[in-house]
């Protein structure tokens, strides 16, 4: 049973230097970082290029090791093979062996992961399901799109039932519908319990999937916290209204300078621009391409 | 406090089994056994070029041919298998998402090891057919004539003549020379490998791997020159112990000649030759493992 007082990740003090060959200069990717990642929860890691972003991942991976700190994974040293257990990866733009097809691909990941027999080919067909890839299944990975090599490779990540998923710009390059597929995947995870650790530069996606952000800069966590708490502007209200005739809108607006306060801005709202796209496109031009 | 994880085993054959079969695969899919085409030609070719000789002169012929040949077939599969591997697991990052699951890194090298040696298994074995179905017509063609000319001889002479040939054929003393052929082979698949965890690019690789291949072959000559002349300073001596240490002797899998022109060769002999072999070949596999262990990914 897991403990859910043990932290998905911990990161304590981690410093990573890279020194740089035939010179004696040195960069620091990441300073003195210091997070913490509860079961559950989703996790975005923001920063611009070149911020740390990366690097804290493979640390957490244990792909690199730190220079000084440490990093635990359900309270296991992320150096250690057996800290892996628990985890499924998805890196950027990942492109696995283009010889394999789909089937092969999450058969050969789930024999990494010790799964065999009719276990191994029960979960592969979940996931492919749960993908939405069953019809590319015996189809090589050369020929797939980019949602869809970003979606086996949500379906790798996910071959073991790993308790943590650690998401490395899983949208890149993905059309608006893909891109919301798998938005709507991470929130099913979110749903059944699986913690999220994310690295994304979009960020509105970020603000809508993400529990708690951390925002990293030239390798220093310069913001952390709840995401609600971080980007609230405290001292505004906002209402939004329907069927408010002028009348309603003009007894509000003097209400509001007699009791002293100021209206900042009156607009109709609008819907998101990925929102109207998915709504002329029908939503499901990825799955079209199956 | 720690939450229990699964059970980790720390070795698991059906890991090591897994990346093994996919690197095979990657490999087959790659379409590297064409080179076979190549391998049955240069037998064909050679063929065209020995009507004039005995039968026994063809046979030798072909025997130098086939066995020259696979030496060097599999000698260039492993090292042009070997050298992509790493690399292209790293470019497409593969690698990354191979690690980031509960396997070690010593699991994912000799996997991808056991890939290639099993590859190059099934092409000395594929090989060696196409050897032995030419000698087998060679044969066939031989003792037909050998059966005409002798119409009417007696019968011992007749059948002193027929193991003339078959014996001049494929025997089972030629086993042993593949054998060596293929361990040769295999120890570069550990040397290129070993090379390949701290090379930046795949010429370097098999550039370093050819350079090993000359001086693995001339270094016992060069030792025995130097040996042979005046005063040995100490400097020489560290010189080519270092030499020694770091490239393979391969003359000592020149037996394959021997055996070639029928010589048996005594079982201590080769037992020294494949053990030497497989030392070397472990030797690479754990350099390639303590580079790999701390290489930064």
């Amino acid at each position: 049973m897991s403990d859910p007082t043990v932290p998905a990740i911990r990161i304590e003090n981690l410093t990573k230097v890279f020194p740089i060959p035939f010179r004696r200069e040195r960069v620091v990717a990441v300073h003195d970082l210091s997070l913490t990642v509860e079961p559950g929860q989703v996790y975005g890691l923001l920063g611009p290029n070149g911020s740390g972003k990366s690097t804290t991942m493979k640390i957490v991976l244990g792909l690199i090791s730190p220079t000084r700190g440490s990093t635990q994974i359900f309270g296991c040293d992320s150096g250690l093979v057996e800290s892996r257990e628990e985890v499924g990866f998805l890196p950027e733009n990942p492109y696995f062996y283009k010889f394999l097809t789909g089937v092969e691909t999450l058969r050969f990941f789930g024999k990494l992961c010790g799964i065999k027999g009719s276990e191994l080919r029960d979960r592969t067909d979940e996931l492919l399901k749960v993908v939405g890839l069953e019809n590319a299944r015996n189809r090589r990975l050369g020929g797939y799109s980019k949602g869809m090599l970003q979606r086996i490779g949500l379906a790798q990540a996910l071959i073991q039932n790993p308790r943590l998923l650690v998401l490395d710009e899983p949208t890149a390059g993905v059309d608006p519908a893909g891109s919301r597929e798998i938005r709507d995947l991470i929130l099913d995870f979110k749903s059944r319990g699986i913690t999220v650790l994310l690295c994304s530069h979009l960020l509105e996606q970020v603000q809508e999937i993400c529990d708690r952000i951390g925002i990293l800069h030239r390798g220093k966590l310069i913001r952390e916290g709840r995401l609600n708490e971080l980007i609230s502007i405290e001292n505004q209200t906002e209402l939004i209204l329907e069927d408010a005739d002028p009348a309603l809108l003009t007894e509000i607006q003097a209400l509001i300078a007699q009791k002293g306060s100021r209206l900042v801005e009156q607009r109709q709202p609008q819907k998101t621009l990925e929102r109207y796209f998915l709504e002329v496109t029908g939503g499901d031009t990825e799955k079209k391409s199956l | 406090m720690t939450t229990p994880l699964p059970k980790h085993r720390v070795f698991s054959l059906s890991r090591v089994g897994a990346i093994a079969s996919n690197t095979l695969l990657e490999l087959i899919r790659l379409k590297v056994f064409y080179f076979l085409l190549l391998f049955a030609l240069v037998l064909i070719g050679s063929s065209a070029f020995m009507v004039k000789f005995s039968f026994q002169e063809q046979f030798q012929v072909l025997k130098d041919v086939s066995l020259g040949a696979m030496s060097i077939f599999t000698f260039l599969l492993a090292v042009l298998s070997t050298a992509m591997l790493l690399p292209k697991d790293v470019e497409d990052r593969t690698l990354y998402t191979i690690l980031a699951k509960p396997v070690p890194r010593f699991e994912y090298l000799l996997g991808k090891m056991c890939g290639v040696l099993l590859l190059l298994a099934i092409a000395t074995v594929l090989m060696s057919l196409v050897f032995w179905v030419s000698l087998w017509g060679r044969e066939q063609q031989a003792l037909a004539e050998t059966m005409q000319q002798m119409q009417g001889a007696p019968a011992d002479q007749v059948a002193e003549a027929v193991k003339g040939v078959t014996d001049a054929t494929f025997t089972p003393g030629l086993v042993p020379g593949i054998i060596v052929i293929y361990l040769k082979a295999a120890l570069f698949v550990s040397l290129t490998l070993f090379v390949s965890t701290y090379a930046t690019s795949y010429i370097f690789t098999v550039i370093v791997v050819f350079m090993v291949y000359l001086i693995g072959h001339v270094q016992s000559i060069a030792r025995e020159y130097w040996l042979a002349g005046e005063a040995i300073t100490v400097t020489k001596h560290i010189f080519l112990g270092a030499v020694a240490l770091l490239f393979p002797d391969l003359q000592v899998f020149n037996v394959v000649n021997d055996i070639a022109v029928g010589n048996a060769v005594a079982m201590d002999m080769f037992a020294k030759v494949a053990g030497l072999g497989v030392v070397y070949l472990v030797i690479y596999l754990l350099l390639a493992y303590f580079v790999f262990a701390k290489k930064e990914l």
